[in-house]
């Protein structure tokens, strides 16, 4: 491009103090758009050493842990649930190369159905790994349990409920108080200061003065948490700071979507449609980066042999 | 519009931003620094605060040098030197070496590209702010200690070591709960914002490297200075995300309980020293790259000849960078890698020398034949390159993998990352503060006390750092408070601490003439006192705010050398200025960001001592920043126009026969 | 788009993105079917070399057809792909060396609570280290 070309545009003011200036540039790529792509180069090294510490800690530790039997990864996992959220992040990112596209038409109205839709799909990939990462954390495990009535019998039945131990008392306490608050046995050995508070906070701190004897019968699926395992530190801090992104790409999008009702935008509608086409370039790269994730830390667990306990 | 075309920015109206709040354009004083989005006195801001920590990080190391000085003295506890030494390194790598880089990046990268400013201005005020957050936090940290020995902050886990005491590199284990106290908390965060600052301003120069040069001014015509800003920008943006990570996992081992490197729950620590070098060793070629861009710049100058092999050296910059990422694990040599690994890695490590030995053939190449001027930049590089040689030559020697087993956490390491980080990225630093100090400050500095600081310094690095390569190998222990004094370290230690407070003398009489130089009142250098060869010399002294009045349109390397000697003068851009230069709004956001990441790191700290109703505060810092963010996105650009002079030739240039070989000093 | 010297006018502009459009529907039906051939395929019997290859390969695939084109790098400059790609191999270089770098047989065999995933050295490697087996 003749240098002269470029500097017509070089101090082009548009009289207005609030008009962006729009200078050319050296290489004809917009800056912000050169900027997103270095962004997103950075955040490759970042999404990387992320992975990498969850493979490199799989590969030192098969069963996931220092001891076997901590975690059991597979019945953990909920392979269908996982999919069904990658189907829908592949689709929120479909509509989001749609939203690109109506901006650059100049179709706003366009545009807002699109960035609708893929807020509704993040929103939607977000909640399955908000209920994914708790079903983790709960697990699920079988208990016998006896309980004294008011009557002073002695009822035995089976709960199902998380596999901590200590949580799904609390749990179990719960729900038996809830429908027969008349069966919570305040025992004479108690101290002064306990025999004093509510029912409801005696409960909250004594579970077992409604459920005196629980017992663990089969874990179906072991509870995953941060602290029980250094699979369960490596897959929550990926898989959540994957899910933070998300959000601030939700964020973002709610953002430019309140801002296509301002009217700013249809004064300067090329400015608009970069701004948007950065916003989904980070769209974009989430959902690569889910690509690899969901390869690498979901799938990969079903092979035979990669996991021991398989 | 006529209210927005002004010849001072004192004249404006008052402009609204996209918020309705009034622009801070008008400021001077105070409130305009505090709103500036003008790279040149950003770059004044980062050097200023530099030069500072450079003098905090160095009493930290003349106490180090006093308590080694003679053998088993209890002038501080074991405790206190393991802090100084953390902070010593901290602070002079983070608050030091890369402020004054940013600095000199910030400030001379637009000019001699031929902009006006950087790519985005407010994120740069941003960088800046974010940078004083972490600055400021990882200092409060004395402040905090000081309040612990007088009993006013107990944290909870009864341990004292508030100002952090586990290294700048930060092991784990010892960097786990049990072990140190909120000092690792804070020395987390302030990395953590640190990074965010380098990170933000990383990006910024990249785009305007790559996208804000002059007409004409192709890649291979740029100042080597400005390449390696790219490179060392480059380093930047892709080895600051995995540390990044590691302190994000050891914060989260020491808040949450995680197992990512607790051993008692299956976490390894050598991923840990993996993780840490994959961005320590890129690290250090960001410290060193800049000055190496600066010595680039200054050989040529004073030999009065271009520089030698110009694309070898840009591409040399380039491999460095690079390999650079290939090396990491040549700090671990001691560890038990395996054979294999061991042998790549010390490999790769004799082979990054290579292109650094390229690259100091080409600046002996660049002096070779030249008519050599010697002024205070030119002994400063010219120590640069014979001192940083010295500190490579023991760098291949630890990259040997069984001598390094022997030299491994013995002073001798330390003698070679001070003769690569003083004689080598301080030298250039150095060089560069009394080569451009005309072109901020108007004036120049006191030349005759640059030769006795110069003397000073590269005496004062050579009696400090010399003798520590025979004590390592004779076999004294870093990071230990005091040895015993029957085992021949005692005299050695003593020139090592005499040359430290000469190097320390040295380094404060140059900050203080710094400090004399930028609050003078005489502007009188003119705009090229040394007959240099790029774009910023053919620009007044000090330069105005709008840079270049016109845009230069360049057609050769060296365009204002050319200009000036070989017939070939630089147009410009004919455009139409009538309505001015536009000139980007100032505003308040930036710093308000960055003060919601101090609120941030303080909170965490805080929460972690005990605290009660700390995480509130964490959470409102996250807050502030996010706010202040959206303020910053819905203000807009804004903008006004200063009215320029129109003549289309620059200032004209001294003619060569009147200038005097050296500028020497008035004073 | 890029501020290039010849701004394409508004016909041209329609046209084009409508092209991009046919193209994305295409891109998305393609993407569905694949992540279905990835999760059925790990519950087929084929050995499981077979079976991570065809991972890999197919999330490949997937990552490229994505910033190809909802991306827009295939109708970018080529700069912008050096830049990501730059980044990319660095991060994949770095992750495959650190696989390499971290072995099983470097845990402490103590806290591996199954000695059955104990890689022990051979004698000769361990003699040759100037270790004895313990």
């Amino acid at each position: 491009m003749s240098d002269a070309a470029v500097l017509a545009h070089a101090d082009d003011s548009h009289g207005s103090a609030e008009a962006h200036v729009e200078h050319a540039t050296a290489t004809g790529i917009d800056t912000k758009k050169l900027v997103m792509w270095l962004f997103l180069a950075s955040d490759c090294m970042f999404f990387g050493t992320l992975i990498s510490t969850h493979l490199v800690y799989r590969k030192v530790y098969p069963y996931g842990s220092n001891e076997k039997g901590v975690i059991d990864i597979i019945k953990t996992f909920d392979i269908q649930l996982t999919s069904f959220s990658t189907f829908i992040l592949l689709m929120s990112s479909f509509l989001m190369a749609l939203a690109v596209s109506a901006m650059h038409k100049g179709q706003i109205k366009s545009f807002r159905r699109a960035c609708i839709g893929v807020m509704i799909f993040g929103l939607i990939f977000l909640t399955g790994q908000v209920y994914e990462f708790t079903h983790f954390f709960d697990g699920h495990a079988v208990y016998t349990f006896s309980v004294r009535t008011a009557a002073g019998e002695s009822i035995s039945s089976t709960y199902e409920g998380p596999a901590d131990q200590t949580r799904a008392k609390a749990d179990l306490a719960r729900r038996l108080f809830r429908d027969h608050p008349d069966w919570l046995a305040v025992p004479t050995t108690a101290n002064a200061a306990d025999k004093a508070l509510a029912p409801a906070a005696q409960l909250a701190r004594h579970p077992d003065w409604i459920v005196p004897a629980m017992k663990q019968v089969k874990v179906e699926k072991p509870s995953l948490s941060m602290q029980n395992s250094v699979f369960g530190s490596t897959f929550f801090l990926m898989t959540g700071t994957h899910g933070c992104h998300v959000a601030i790409g939700v964020l973002w999008l709610a953002s430019m979507y309140l801002y296509s009702f301002t009217g700013r935008m249809q004064k300067n509608m090329h400015g608009a449609a970069i701004d948007i086409e950065i916003c989904g370039l980070y769209w974009h790269f989430v959902d690569i980066v889910w690509i690899v994730i969901f390869t690498a830390v979901y799938l990969v667990e079903y092979i035979p042999g990669y996991n021991p306990v398989q | 519009m006529s209210s927005t075309l002004v010849h001072d920015k004192t004249e404006l109206s008052v402009q609204r931003s996209g918020l309705g709040l009034p622009r801070p354009d008008r400021f001077v004083g105070w409130r305009d620094w505090a709103t500036t989005v003008d790279h040149k006195k950003i770059g004044v801001m980062y050097g200023a605060a530099a030069c500072f920590f450079f003098l905090v990080g160095g009493v930290e190391a003349l106490t180090i040098r006093t308590q080694l000085a003679r053998p088993m003295q209890h002038i501080i506890t074991a405790q206190l030197y393991n802090q100084l030494f953390t902070m010593h390194g901290t602070t002079m790598i983070f608050l030091g070496v890369m402020p004054l880089s940013a600095a000199f990046f910030n400030f001379v990268i637009p000019l001699q590209i031929g902009a006006r400013d950087v790519a985005f201005p407010r994120l740069n005020a941003f960088s800046l702010w974010t940078f004083f957050a972490g600055a400021s936090l990882l200092n409060f940290s004395w402040f905090l200690q000081v309040l612990n020995i007088i009993g006013l902050l107990n944290p909870v886990d009864g341990r004292t070591d508030i100002v952090p005491g586990g290294g700048w590199f930060g092991y784990a284990s010892l960097t786990e709960r049990p072990y140190t106290g909120i000092g690792t908390d804070v020395w987390v965060l302030s990395l953590q914002i640190l990074g965010v600052a380098s990170l933000a301003a990383a990006f910024n120069f990249i785009a305007t490297i790559i996208n804000l040069r002059a007409p004409g001014m192709t890649m291979m015509r740029l100042p080597v200075f400005c390449w390696m800003t790219l490179v060392t920008s480059f380093l930047i943006i892709f080895a600051f995300p995995p540390i990044t990570i590691a302190l994000g996992e050891l914060l989260f081992d020491r808040t949450f309980g995680t197992n990512f490197f607790r051993v008692e729950g299956g976490g390894q620590p050598i991923f840990w020293q993996h993780l840490f070098w994959v961005f320590g060793h890129p690290e250090v070629y960001i410290l060193i790259l800049p000055a190496m861009g600066i010595v680039s710049e200054v050989l040529p100058t004073f030999s009065r000849k271009p520089l030698f092999g110009y694309p070898i050296i840009v591409f040399s910059g380039a491999v460095i960078g690079l390999l650079g990422f290939a090396v990491w694990s040549h700090h671990m040599f001691a560890t038990g890698l395996g054979k294999v690994a061991t042998a790549a890695f010390s490999l790769l490590t004799m082979a990054i020398a290579v292109p650094t030995g390229v690259k100091i053939f080409n600046w002996i190449g660049t002096l070779w034949g030249g008519r050599v001027r010697y002024s205070v930049p030119m002994i400063f590089s010219l120590g640069f390159v014979w001192e940083f040689m010295l500190g490579g030559f023991s760098g291949v020697m630890h990259a040997a993998a069984p001598a390094d087993a022997e030299q491994h956490d013995s002073y001798f390491i330390i003698a070679h990352f001070h003769y690569v980080l003083l004689g080598g990225a301080v030298m250039g630093l150095l060089s560069g503060i009394y080569y451009w100090m005309p072109k901020i400050s108007g004036k120049m500095m006191n030349q005759k006390l640059g030769y006795w600081v110069s003397a000073m310094v590269i005496g004062g690095i050579n009696v400090t750092f010399g003798p520590m390569h025979y004590l390592g190998l004779i076999g004294m222990t870093r990071r230990t408070y005091t040895y015993l004094g029957d085992k021949g370290w005692n005299d050695w230690n003593m020139v090592c601490t005499i040359g430290a407070f000469v190097l320390g003398i040295g380094i404060f009489l140059c900050f203080m003439d710094l400090v004399v130089t930028m609050f003078s009142k005489n502007r009188d250098c003119g705009p090229d006192p040394w007959n240099a060869r790029t774009l910023e010399w053919s620009l007044p002294s000090p330069v105005p705010a709008y840079n270049f009045a016109r845009l230069p349109i360049v057609s050769t390397r060296d365009a204002w050398w050319m200009d000036k000697h070989a017939g070939i003068p630089i147009e410009y851009d004919q455009a139409d200025l009538s309505h001015g230069v536009h000139m980007p709004s100032q505003s308040w956001m930036p710093m308000g960001a960055g003060f919601g990441f101090f609120m941030f790191g303080l909170g965490i700290v805080l929460m972690s001592a005990g605290i009660p109703y700390c995480g509130y505060l964490a959470i409102s810092g996250l807050c502030t920043t996010t706010l202040f963010i959206y303020l910053w996105a819905l203000e807009g650009p804004g903008g006004y126009h200063l009215i320029v002079p129109t003549e289309s030739t620059p200032p004209s240039p001294t003619p060569a026969r009147s200038r005097a070989p050296v500028a020497v000093s008035h004073h | 788009m890029s501020a290039t010297a010849h701004p394409l006018s508004q016909a041209e502009l329609l046209d084009q993105e409508n092209k991009r459009y046919h193209a994305f529907i295409n891109l998305a039906l393609f993407l569905s079917v694949f992540t279905g051939v990835e999760i059925v395929v790990i519950f087929l019997p084929f050995p499981p070399a077979v079976l991570f290859t065809t991972l890999i390969t197919v999330s490949v695939i997937k990552f490229f057809c994505v910033i190809l084109w909802f991306m827009h790098l295939i109708y970018d400059a080529p700069l912008l792909i050096i830049l990501f790609v730059a980044g990319l191999v660095l991060a994949a270089g770095t992750m495959v060396a650190l696989l390499n770098l971290m072995a099983r047989s470097d845990v402490d065999p103590g806290i591996l609570h199954d000695s059955s995933l104990v890689i022990r050295a051979t004698p000769a490697d361990q003699i040759m280290n100037g270790f004895t087996v313990v």
